[in-house]
């Protein structure tokens, strides 16, 4: 943005205010970092000694937490569910809120079918639980393709508002100019339309991947019994009542949190670089 | 382009649904009989894992699997909706097991013989939890627990305290070691859970030990049985860390752990978590006395784990011959060591250093079981205890436990009675 | 060619429906049946009419939780809104190291609530009381975890941090959806700071502000996995969430039929707030 020459001195302040801020990160990431490479007899309650360096900086409680894990094995299941998952919401909700938003402001049906479909947003994850652990059995589906599904009904209500938000800024001259030359609808959709809300599917793929990186309740009881672990539920092996194992828990969450990293990474280039600021005139 | 595609998104999706329809139903593939536990303590998982080994190789007919889910609870109450039993299930022996006792989803195990070298005292105590009488036995217990004191030994023996027997020695103890410069005891208040502890070991003195079951009878209220024993735990909170609530049950076994305080009231569960901290510590343990007279104290012990075969499993025999080998002195004997354990079978085990102090009472089988296991887990008693712990208000307290109590057992209070006229 | 444009969009919207009434709607109204039972999660039940809805009124623990919940939602999507906002604007404009910044904000989101409850535990436990000490600020020297009144602010404090990320990413893809010539002409008027962005930047970004809104009030109203990782519903039941109590009662206890109920309950109190809110944000959108 490169705007007004006012701005050099305001940038000052805003980068100090975020580097700030940042500190409220740093401090609990080298927490996280400390007690991922302690053993557990290195633990206290003492602050000086919590904040200490590790004795040795050993990669042995990753080791032992990839073990614990079976790592690759859950990594691979919990990677597949993940990216499925994204590809079939950029692909479904897309379209669902580009059918939706462009109708529900003069079509009472869509404008039903939208509050419908968002208002499924607001549905306490604990009262379906149980018929959906009953349902997804009886259709042979308790498994990872049952959490899949599950997975693209339970984020499409926040998905749908987010694209269909997006179409707002999007006129839909756009599309006229296109249907002018020939295109059905449906090919304007896939050749003008889903090109253009490009930084949306980015952000909704980091919304929806988030979600389901970190999710232990769905495969929790959808795949019960299956004998197939996603890393969270593996992960979960680090806890029990009487006892948490802190260091190889933290070492794991490490682990895990390295793949997500990446992917935002690639999809905030996305958000960042929008093509609307060209396309939109 | 690929529109044409994208336009049968929908049947696709019903096209996996049904690609995931045709890849089940397999079981018994070469003629074994399939026999599937699911136990709910996690931290057992290896012992499992060579059990499950051992039993394979040395069986031919019978193929076992074992699984040690992390969340078995809701793990197990998912598959019972879904009607997908396992054979054999390993749970505690608390307010679950008398649930699905009531639910009748589990096998009477009447007719097996290991029963017959269980522990008279676990029997009873697995009796007693069932909401009305019912016919049968429906658990083998397997290994009990035992909560009471744990302490710093070494701390002890250089101060050269004694172990109380008394309340009046206990509290008598506790300002000896104060006068020392230490803090007597540790609590880890935040974790609700851990205010049971001191409560159930007391309890078990001071209260009877059906007080639940009478309640329900109508009999008595626990405002009557409980008074004692909640203006007792009140006189401990000055011998613990001055804001107990702030600390969570790993922080109090870090604390103890690290010769922070004398004493931590828990069960020997929690031993592991401390050792990790401190591997060197020698911890060992004494039965709270919350009374008089010491002949009056009873070990705090109930049912730690305990096998129940569903009602649904088609090979009894097959699972009674997997019980057996788990009941064998040697398997049961590798329990023990690895999770310091009581067994619930007679016969002479080699039991973990902590436990000496609680010796004598477990071999002359004086014992009795937690008073939380007839507690209904939605009415969070331990909450009730914290906060009671926070606001010192007995009265309150008292009158709450009984208000709620009605509340969250209504279903139950009614069959009780229904129960009591027709018999 | 009308038509084919009618044609196409309940092409779309049939089947994407019926996939979501499948998974959603039915489920949900099998559990609005369990509702009416004292259903313990397995086992047999019996139908006991209203009584759980009747009950529901009367108790004081649903009650507390209600305005806990509330308390929480209303005070959390404030602070998240203005922070995130701010932040969206700051990482939007023309700094250095703007990918490092942005993908440090956003780490807050995806460490694991496990973690994230042990380092603030340990936060409230140990270093607030400890600085506090230091600076001599009586209030602070113990918990605020441990604090049946104050207890609410850690968890406040603990979901802000971990949600002002995600907001701040709708927040910046908003913010890319605004043309630079409207800065531009902006730019010719005068229009700086503030008054840019009142007057040019904020209306454009309305969709989004009402989006993280609507997001906001539900994530909070529904907060639950916070309250596992910080405090289980303590000190003295002072953090029971809504959703904590009917997980808790009703997945983990024997209350699967009440604990229905106050869900049904519950989901019909977030869908009013929350269409009440869309319906002033729509007005709000047209208006401008």
């Amino acid at each position: 943005m490169k705007h007004t020459s006012s701005i050099g001195k305001s940038n000052k302040t805003v980068m100090i205010l975020l580097v700030l801020g940042l500190s409220t990160i740093i401090f609990p990431l080298y927490m996280t970092v400390v007690i991922a490479f302690k053993q557990p007899s290195e633990m206290t309650n003492s602050i000086s000694g919590i904040l200490s360096l590790p004795k040795t900086w050993s990669l042995d409680n990753f080791r032992e937490a990839m073990r614990v894990t079976d790592f690759w094995h859950s990594l691979g299941n919990s990677l597949l569910i993940s990216v499925v998952t994204i590809v079939l919401a950029v692909a479904v909700h897309s379209l669902m809120g580009y059918a939706l938003g462009r109708n529900k402001a003069h079509n009472k049906f869509y404008g039903f079918v939208y509050l419908f479909i968002v208002s499924g947003m607001f549905v306490p994850f604990a009262i379906l639980m149980m018929p959906l652990a009953k349902q997804t059995a009886e259709l042979h589906l308790a498994n990872w393709v049952g959490v899949i599904l599950l997975y693209v009904v339970f984020y499409m209500p926040m998905n749908v508002m987010l694209y269909s938000g997006y179409l707002v800024n999007i006129p839909i001259a756009l599309e006229e100019a296109a249907r002018v030359d020939g295109a059905s609808t449906w090919r304007t959709y896939w050749s003008v339309i889903f090109p253009i809300m490009r930084p949306m599917h980015a952000t909704v793929a980091v919304i929806t991947a988030l979600a389901v990186w970190n999710d232990v309740m769905t495969p929790l009881i959808i795949m019960a019994g299956s004998g197939e672990n996603t890393l969270p539920l593996a992960q979960l092996n680090f806890q029990s009542q009487f006892g948490t194992n802190y260091n190889l828990a933290f070492a794991s969450y490490l682990l895990s949190l390295i793949p997500i990293l990446i992917f935002y990474g690639i999809c905030q280039k996305q958000i960042l670089n929008g093509v609307t600021n060209g396309a939109v005139k | 382009m690929k529109g044409k595609g994208m336009k049968y998104l929908g049947l696709s999706l019903c096209g996996m649904a049904a690609l995931a329809l045709s890849g089940c139903g397999s079981s018994g593939e070469d003629g074994k009989i399939e026999i599937e536990i699911v136990q709910y303590k996690p931290e057992a998982a290896n012992y499992f894992e060579t059990v499950e080994e051992a039993f394979n190789a040395t069986h031919d007919d019978i193929h076992l699997t074992i699984s040690s889910p992390n969340d078995a609870m809701t793990i197990l109450k998912t598959r019972f909706i879904r009607e997908d039993y396992p054979d054999i299930i390993g749970i505690g022996g608390d307010i679950n097991y008398s649930y699905f006792v009531d639910a009748q989803i589990l096998a009477d195990i009447t007719d097996y013989k290991g029963l017959q070298e269980v522990n008279q005292g676990y029997l009873d105590i697995a009796e007693a939890l069932e909401l009305i009488p019912t016919e049968g036995t429906y658990i083998v217990p397997y290994v009990a627990n035992a909560a009471g004191v744990l302490y710093n030994r070494d701390m002890f023996k250089e101060h050269g305290w004694e172990i109380p027997e008394t309340w009046e020695e206990l509290t008598g103890l506790c300002q000896e070691i104060q006068s020392a410069g230490i803090r007597p005891f540790y609590f880890g208040f935040k974790d609700t859970w851990t205010c049971l502890a001191p409560w159930n070991a007391m309890a078990v003195e001071l209260a009877p030990a059906d007080t639940s079951k009478q309640v329900n009878r109508g009999e008595t209220t626990f405002a009557k049985e409980y008074r004692e024993l909640a203006e007792k735990y009140l006189q401990l909170l000055p011998y613990g860390p001055e804001d107990p609530f702030a600390y969570s049950y790993n922080d109090a076994c870090t604390a103890f752990a690290r010769g922070e305080a004398a004493m931590y009231p828990i069960g020997s569960y929690a031993t592991p978590q401390i050792l990790s901290v401190n591997p060197e510590m020698n911890i060992d343990s004494f039965v709270m006395p919350a009374g008089s007279a010491r002949e009056d104290r009873t070990l705090n012990s109930g049912i730690d784990l305990g096998f129940c075969v569903m009602a649904d499993c088609p090979n009894k025999e097959a699972a009674y011959e997997v019980l057996d080998f788990l009941m064998d002195d040697e398997n049961l004997q590798k329990y023990i060591d690895a999770q310091n354990a009581v067994p619930c079978k007679k016969g002479d085990f080699r039991l973990a250093s902590m436990l000496d102090g609680m010796l004598s009472f477990i071999q002359e089988g004086n014992m009795t079981d937690y008073q939380d296991h007839y507690y209904p887990s939605e009415m969070s008693v331990d909450a009730l205890l914290q906060t009671f712990l926070i606001e010192k208000d007995v009265d309150k307290f008292l009158n709450i436990f009984d208000t709620n109590w009605q509340r969250y057992n209504r279903d139950i209070i009614r069959m009780v009675q229904d129960y009591e006229a027709s018999h | 060619m009308k038509n084919d444009r009618k044609r196409t969009f309940l092409l779309i919207t049939i089947p994407i429906l019926a996939l979501f009434v499948c998974f959603n709607t039915i489920p949900l109204i099998r559990g609005v049946v369990y509702s009416f039972t004292n259903f313990r999660g397995f086992g047999k039940y019996d139908w006991v009419g209203f009584r759980n809805y009747l009950d529901l009124f009367t108790d004081a623990r649903v009650g507390k939780s209600y305005w806990f919940t509330i308390k929480l939602a209303v005070v959390t999507t404030v602070v998240v809104n203005v922070i995130s906002l701010l932040l969206a604007l700051g990482l939007n404009s023309k700094i250095r190291a703007k990918g490092f910044f942005r993908g440090a904000y956003f780490l807050p989101n995806i460490l694991g609530s496990l973690v994230v409850g042990y380092i603030f535990n340990y936060f409230f436990t140990y270093i607030v009381p400890a600085l506090a000490d230091m600076a001599g600020i009586k209030s602070l020297s113990t918990s605020i975890l441990s604090s049946p009144g104050k207890a609410w602010i850690g968890v406040m404090i603990v979901c802000a941090w971990q949600a002002i990320a995600m907001n701040t990413i709708i927040y910046i893809s908003g913010l890319q959806t605004v043309p630079e010539d409207v800065y531009e002409a902006g730019g010719l008027d005068g229009a700086t700071g503030w008054k840019q962005f009142r007057h040019l930047t904020f209306p454009l970004i309305i969709p989004f502000f009402s989006i993280n809104m609507v997001l906001c009030v539900k994530n909070f109203l529904m907060v639950f996995d916070q309250i596992m990782a910080l405090t289980k519903g303590g000190p003295a039941q002072s953090t029971e969430s809504i959703s904590y109590l009917i997980y808790n009662n009703g997945m983990s206890g024997g209350q699967f039929g009440f604990q229905s109920a106050n869900a049904v309950v519950f989901f019909i109190v977030i869908v009013i707030i929350s269409v009440a809110q869309m319906k002033f944000s729509g007005s709000k959108e047209e208006q401008l």
